[in-house]
């Protein structure tokens, strides 16, 4: 029997259940210093000077490093355009500017946390306060100062997507649609603050334990900082207490391992260890972007859209982080998983002083999502169609041409999907239950499509190594792999795979995981990607590995690196591309009440229908759907990221709520349904994202249909929905 | 600063601790005893990853100070299994697949066990009443849920109460 498909426990859920499973700061290392930073705490400012005398006097402190000790003062994974310390010192210009509150000022390291933290509040920073830009539209205008001095602008992407003649197709449209949306920050609040331990390792490598996703970019960034060759950084990951997108960008990274190499330079060797606060972790790590996104679509009247015009301004904050990666997929999303044939997109990141923003799951595919597939739905509302069939009708086919001008690759099942939420949502009650008299009604649809692996020409490859040991037979396999499990369950998935291509037993599978020393690399745990790209690796590994054994070659080893179909940039001026090499599509059902007295809304069933491809492991994806559900009901109703001037009014998890157990839906109901990619390993596609994207607007309908009000901001806190249905 | 020696069961081993008076019953217990499953998620009562027994009940450890404890019979993640026997919630958590990136777990598994003992059969909303304080962002809960409702039935049928 096929171990695909099986749901096999997690190899590292006993660890998990015992509490032997070591977190990065559950490490500790003999002699170990510990290390406190000193965040700016203000928006945006210039760094005068830094007096660190008398921190460096305090009995304890061992040493104090600030912007001078850096060799490399920059860092960041698409641009390097953040100081890694922020102060005078640095051969790089602008460095001594402060771009947001969480920017780091200077580290001190001592004998205790406690001393640390002391020696902290000693160093006597002269800031010299600037303007504070907290209005993406404002920071746009040309006379804007300019956060980063030497760009001629606060907008750093701009992309332009240009198909047909969008003026001539509203002027033959039956109905037009305008809407203003606005979505929110969130915050990951990953249950394990950031936090790690680094030393020299026996080889003299400057050794980083950490939780990241991506451990040979972390060892590059790290290299790149320190001006060091990439084979003196090591990078290990040892269990990671959930990441989604949050960990993608350097938080700790860079100041451990600058920590314990100038310690070892100074001739006094020591390990470091760091454990960031919550407050710390919240203000120090990017926030998923807010979008204004202004939208006009038009249509015929029997609902088919003949036009959209989208314009999309996204808050970067202070720095680039995956900025313009986000903005790509949502400029390539915001016209929905629909073919339409005139399309004008114009889309912008850009630079403010707020909080800074990048990755977290969905990838720009929610905020596209939740204006894309309101638009659809009041178009749907306004020419008295079904929300479903007016989707059925202009759904994304084989060969369907994309705004960008190029069909999907093969296997498209946004049809599929759809249809099947809908079936599924057939069996609701119309009615709220009796007894409840303030109690209003409505059932919501939406669907998405988004991207498996990096996209628009970004290089994308994954590699994995198998050797195999015995004699007459396969006693035992090991897979050397790279690839992040921040708590997915991508390592059991990977040995599942392993097993399946070797016809071994999974117990005779041995991973060895996420240390760049041992593994080669992955490319990151993120893009839905894992599973696709490092079972395409593990499969050609595996199958080359099997060859050297047949020809008695004992261990058989193999490395195998997979590099998907090739993707290409937008074009400057049209947009046309090639985004991407695969994708997942989602539709979801969503039936809810409204309590017209209270505001408070009850998600009482969702239905979600994912396209997984195969599923692996299915309990895993089972979970998969599942919690981003429950992270995606947070976002559209209850999390409530508030910044004011550039400053974060809620560092807590008192002050900024994510979901408990009693504010989860009643029920979701996870259709797992397996249309196979063609390219796909066992016909799997990536799936981590895809439930995440539909759940606001199929809100935010849900919600009309009960109230009659359209929703074009959200969370929909209790006081949002009573301020608009009691105006 | 004053200190303080502390006589207390941690994990059913008599334990003595000499910790300073502002040192929490987390700090005490993943510093002075290594016992890391009890984890730190924000140091203030929120998250509920700190999770412990102290005399039967479910405390947050990091709202405890090691000073309150002078006498308490602690248990930790790290005391649930015996004789390398899993208690039954950890194993239903492996099985109904409750167990994503765990962290949460060993507070999750603590605040179960304790309604457990004081009632072997609850039912989905006491379940959800018991775990309110324990935050998951991987799995929804709902696997959480069928873990400790599949332990409830595992433990009725005769397994280890």
């Amino acid at each position: 029997m096929s171990i695909i498909g099986q749901s096999v426990p997690r190899l590292d859920a006993l660890g998990k259940v015992t509490g032997q499973a070591q977190y990065p700061g559950d490490i500790s290392l003999p002699n170990q210093a510990y290390l406190k930073i000193l965040f700016a705490g203000r928006p945006h400012a210039v760094i005068r000077s830094i007096d660190t005398s008398q921190a460096e006097a305090l009995p304890g402190v061992i040493a104090v490093f600030t912007a001078k000790d850096m060799p490399v003062n920059e860092y960041g994974l698409i641009m390097p355009d953040q100081p890694v310390l922020c102060g005078p010192g640095s051969a790089k210009p602008y460095t001594d500017h402060v771009r947001f509150e969480g920017d780091q000022v200077a580290l001190v390291v001592a004998e205790s946390e406690e001393i640390a933290t002391r020696g902290r509040d000693l160093i006597r920073v002269v800031y010299e306060d600037l303007p504070i830009l907290s209005d993406p539209v404002q920071a746009m205008q040309p006379e804007s100062p300019r956060l980063h001095p030497e760009r001629d602008s606060n907008v750093f992407c701009h992309y332009r997507i240009r198909k047909g003649d969008v003026e001539a197709a509203f002027a033959a449209a039956d109905v037009i649609i305008e809407g203003e949306y606005r979505t929110p920050y969130q915050e990951h609040a990953f249950l394990q603050p950031e936090a790690g331990v680094s030393y020299m390792d026996e080889q003299g490598r400057v050794t980083v334990i950490v939780a990241g996703q991506w451990t040979h970019e972390d060892q590059e960034q790290i290299a790149h900082a320190l001006g060091l060759p990439l084979e003196q950084v090591r990078v290990i990951y040892p269990a990671i207490g959930g990441a989604f997108g949050g960990r993608e960008d350097m938080s700790v990274q860079i100041v451990l391992a600058l920590a314990a190499w100038r310690l070892a330079q100074r001739g006094t060797p020591r390990p470091v260890k760091i454990v960031w606060s919550r407050e710390e972790s919240i203000v120090g790590h990017h926030k998923r972007h807010p979008y204004l996104i202004r939208a006009k679509w038009g249509a015929r009247r029997d609902g088919k859209l003949l036009a959209a015009q989208m314009e999309l301004i996204a808050d970067a904050g202070g720095y680039a982080y995956t900025s313009t990666k986000v903005l790509g997929n949502a400029t390539l999303m915001c016209t929905g998983p629909y073919e339409i044939p005139n399309v004008m997109v114009d889309s912008y990141a850009v630079y403010t002083n707020n909080v800074v923003t990048g990755a977290f799951r969905g990838f720009g595919g929610p905020q596209a999502a939740f204006a894309a597939e309101t638009q659809i739905n009041r178009l749907a509302q306004a020419l008295g169609l079904d929300p479903v069939e007016i989707r059925l009708k202009n759904a994304l086919q084989e060969g369907s041409l994309l705004s960008v001008g190029t069909p999907l690759p093969k296997g498209v099942s946004i049809t599929q999907v759809i249809e099947q939420a809908r079936a599924a949502s057939l069996k609701w009650a119309a009615e709220p239950p009796p007894g409840a008299p303030s109690l209003r009604r409505g059932v919501g649809y939406a669907a998405a499509f988004k991207n498996v692996g990096f996209s628009f020409g970004a290089p994308e490859q994954c590699t994995a190594a198998v050797t195999l040991y015995g004699g007459r037979e396969i006693e035992r396999a090991v897979v050397a792999h790279a690839g992040a499990d921040c708590g997915q369950g991508a390592h059991t998935v990977m040995a599942q795979m392993a097993a399946e291509a070797l016809h071994l037993p999974l117990e005779r599978i041995e991973m060895v995981v996420s240390d760049t020393a041992q593994t080669s690399n992955s490319g990151s745990a993120s893009a839905s990607r894992l599973t696709f790209m490092a079972g395409n690796s593990i499969k050609g590994a595996c199958e080359q590995a099997l060859q050297k054994w047949q020809a008695e070659e004992r261990p058989a080893a193999a490395t195998y690196q997979y590099r998907p179909p090739k993707t290409t940039p937008y074009d400057p001026q049209t947009g046309r591309a090639e985004p991407n090499f695969a994708y997942g599509y989602v539709a979801q059902a969503v039936l809810l009440d409204v309590d017209v007295e209270t505001g408070r809304i009850f998600l009482r069933q969702v239905i979600c229908a994912d396209d997984v491809g195969r599923a692996v492991n299915p309990q895993q994806v089972q979970g998969q759907i599942e919690g981003a559900v429950v992270q995606a009901s947070g976002y559209a109703i209850l999390e409530n990221f508030i910044t004011q001037d550039g400053r974060i009014r809620t560092d807590k998890l008192s002050t900024y709520l994510i979901p408990t157990i009693l504010d989860t839906p009643e029920q979701v109901e996870s259709l797992i349904l397996e249309y196979a990619d063609p390219i796909g390993p066992w016909g799997a596609r990536g799936m981590g994202e895809m439930p995440f994207l539909p759940l606001t607007p199929a809100i935010i309908a849900a919600v009309h249909e009960a109230t009659g009000v359209w929703f074009h901001e959200f969370p929909l806190t209790p006081e949002r929905v009573l301020r608009a249905l009691k105006p | 600063m004053t200190f303080h020696q502390i006589n207390l069961t941690v994990n059913g081993e008599a334990e003595q601790v000499v910790v300073a008076s502002n040192v929490t019953l987390m700090r005490m217990l993943r510093e002075n005893l290594a016992l890391t499953g009890v984890k730190n998620g924000c140091s203030a009562g929120e998250c509920g990853a700190c999770t412990v027994l102290m005399n039967g009940e479910p405390v947050n450890s990091c709202m405890v100070l090691a000073v309150e404890c002078e006498g308490a019979e602690i248990i930790t993640v790290e005391g649930l299994a015996k004789d390398h026997q899993l208690d039954p919630l950890q194993s239903a958590l492996i099985n109904e697949g409750g167990v994503q990136c765990g962290f949460c777990t060993p507070g999750v598994l603590m605040s179960a066990r304790a309604l457990l003992n004081r009632n072997p059969q609850p039912g989905e909303d006491q379940i959800r009443e018991a775990l309110v304080g324990n935050l998951c962002r991987c799995t929804g809960y709902t696997r959480i849920v069928e873990g400790i409702q599949a332990a409830a039935a595992i433990s009725a049928a005769g397994g280890r109460p």
